[in-house]
């Protein structure tokens, strides 16, 4: 954008005649504003409890937030959580990204954390186990729906996460591969950036069908859109999901307390009812 | 480096920049020579693009656009498609992100115009269109390459809008900064190192033509350097 940086300052500005005499005068309070903005970012903080910064796959936009409601009540600590797809999240981490814990939708991605020697564990933590669903909007299949209905000439698009960084993707995929239907499907397929937009994309109506997560299908805007079923899970490689807790992160202890919240009974509750199951079941 | 992607990339820029040019021609020549209240909207709502996000355009292509409207689902039905995930879509998208790249050299250019010689071409009996061509756009040759230049470059540019609204199909929506943006998040940094040279190498010499050829060798006032 630097380039339209010179258009405001080349083009535009001398037509409202900023050099006109006594513009100053009347800018002055503008520039006071100015002034203030910039002194703003020095002032310190409010004396901040520990913060816990996650950085959680997609799938998990719908998930986490009443479990970490549940935690920053119990402990004190204050949560922020930037969602994208497991493998954009792995690219920044491993380029410095300042995030405490990391929540990816398979084992791969936290792997590579660990293997470049930034985690805390020696293995990523399987936290839950995901499931694949078919979404359809309302009123396109009256009867039966399953993943040969994605074969009928009414349906001319279905968005799944890109495989290359979505695990949810990979798994759309191989769940395609597995069951004959690639041939037929390949030209229908749109992908999205990760799962969330998958769903995205068939919410707004752009496209017919998506193969998304569970935990995005239950959503209540997602139900009201269309409904789902179940990818039969013989027809997908599991889609595990593991966790690391970064080694030199400040947040550090938080990190450890929510995975340990995570998979306590409790935590296992509020995870089923979002879509994810215990990872051995 | 992905030969599809490129080849897209370089059809969607082309595309963008002529109907562009014919959009933003007689827009121009409008903002510069009307004295309509109406002038200051119309330019407000020209460079909209540089300061909006593009995710505020993606947004209202993408839903807005989409099947869920009735205006939508008129379009929808008149294309065979829906906007998104088409190369058509890109192209809306293009041209009204990369409009403000067009209009506002050309409007420049032409309020550069000295009115004497307008003035004298209205008294050898010449109309507006014959002036426009005759007049105006001669000696405007400056703008209108800077106009087509930086529509070409600043659609060559784009990703949010495509990231929005593409579905990365290979061929039809998978433009050089989406296959980039791939290849970083798939750890081939090798591969994105030489996308993003050839993207960085094709827009300076993009901008040094550009430089290079304008007709005046200095800067002036009002001009884009």
């Amino acid at each position: 954008m630097p380039l339209a940086g010179y258009f405001c300052a080349r083009i535009w500005v001398p037509q409202v005649s900023i050099l006109r005499p006594g513009i100053f005068r009347s800018l002055k309070p503008l520039l006071a504003l100015c002034a203030l903005l910039l002194l703003l970012p020095a002032m310190p903080l409010p004396a901040q409890t520990k913060t816990l910064r996650i950085a959680a796959a997609a799938d998990l936009q719908p998930v986490l937030p009443s479990l970490i409601h549940n935690f920053e009540k119990s402990s004190g600590a204050k949560v922020e959580v930037s969602y994208a797809s497991s493998a954009t999240l792995a690219t920044q981490i491993l380029n410095g990204a300042p995030y405490d814990i990391f929540f990816a939708a398979n084992l791969a991605f936290p792997q590579k954390i660990v293997a470049a020697n930034l985690a805390e564990e020696s293995a990523p933590i399987t936290y839950a186990r995901g499931s694949l669903v078919l979404w359809t909007r309302h009123g396109l299949f009256h009867h039966g729906l399953t993943m040969q209905s994605l074969t009928s000439p009414i349906v001319h698009r279905i968005a799944v996460a890109n495989p290359v960084h979505a695990p949810y993707g990979a798994a759309a995929m191989a769940a395609i591969q597995s069951l004959g239907l690639k041939a037929a499907l390949q030209p229908k397929l749109v992908f999205a950036e990760n799962i969330a937009q998958a769903a995205q994309f068939g919410q707004s109506g752009n496209a017919d069908c998506a193969l998304i997560s569970k935990t995005l299908a239950i959503t209540k805007t997602m139900q009201q859109a269309g409904r789902f079923v179940a990818v039969p899970v013989g027809a997908y490689p599991p889609i595990l999901q593991g966790a690391v807790v970064m080694r030199n992160a400040p947040g550090k202890q938080a990190a450890l307390d929510f995975l340990k919240y995570l998979q306590s009974p409790a935590g296992r509750n509020l995870l089923a009812t979002s879509g994810l199951m215990p990872p051995t079941q | 480096m992905d030969t599809v992607a490129l080849l897209l990339t370089l059809r969607l820029a082309l595309v963008t920049t002529v109907i562009l040019l014919l959009i933003a021609v007689p827009l121009a020549y409008w903002l510069a020579f009307s004295g309509s209240r109406a002038r200051v909207f119309v330019q407000a709502v020209c460079a909209l693009p540089i300061v909006l996000p593009p995710t505020v355009l993606g947004f209202y292509l993408l839903v807005a656009l989409g099947p869920r409207t009735a205006f939508g689902r008129g379009l929808t039905h008149l294309l065979g498609h829906p906007l998104a995930f088409s190369f058509a879509g890109l192209v809306v998208g293009s041209v009204i992100y990369s409009l403000p790249f067009a209009v506002q050299p050309l409007t420049t250019g032409f309020a550069a115009v000295d009115r004497g010689m307008l003035d004298a071409a209205t008294t050898l009996g010449s109309g507006r269109w014959d002036r426009m061509r005759r007049v105006v756009l001669p000696l405007s040759r400056g703008s209108l390459l800077t106009a087509s230049v930086l529509s070409f470059a600043h659609t060559v540019g784009e990703f949010g809008v495509v990231l929005m609204i593409g579905g990365n199909l290979p061929g039809a929506t998978r433009t050089l900064s989406i296959a980039l943006y791939d290849q970083v998040q798939d750890f081939q940094y090798a591969q994105a190192n030489r996308t993003a040279l050839f993207l960085l190498a094709v827009c300076l010499v993009a901008l040094m033509l550009l430089y290079g050829l304008r007709p005046e060798s200095r800067p002036r006032s009002g001009d884009l350097v």
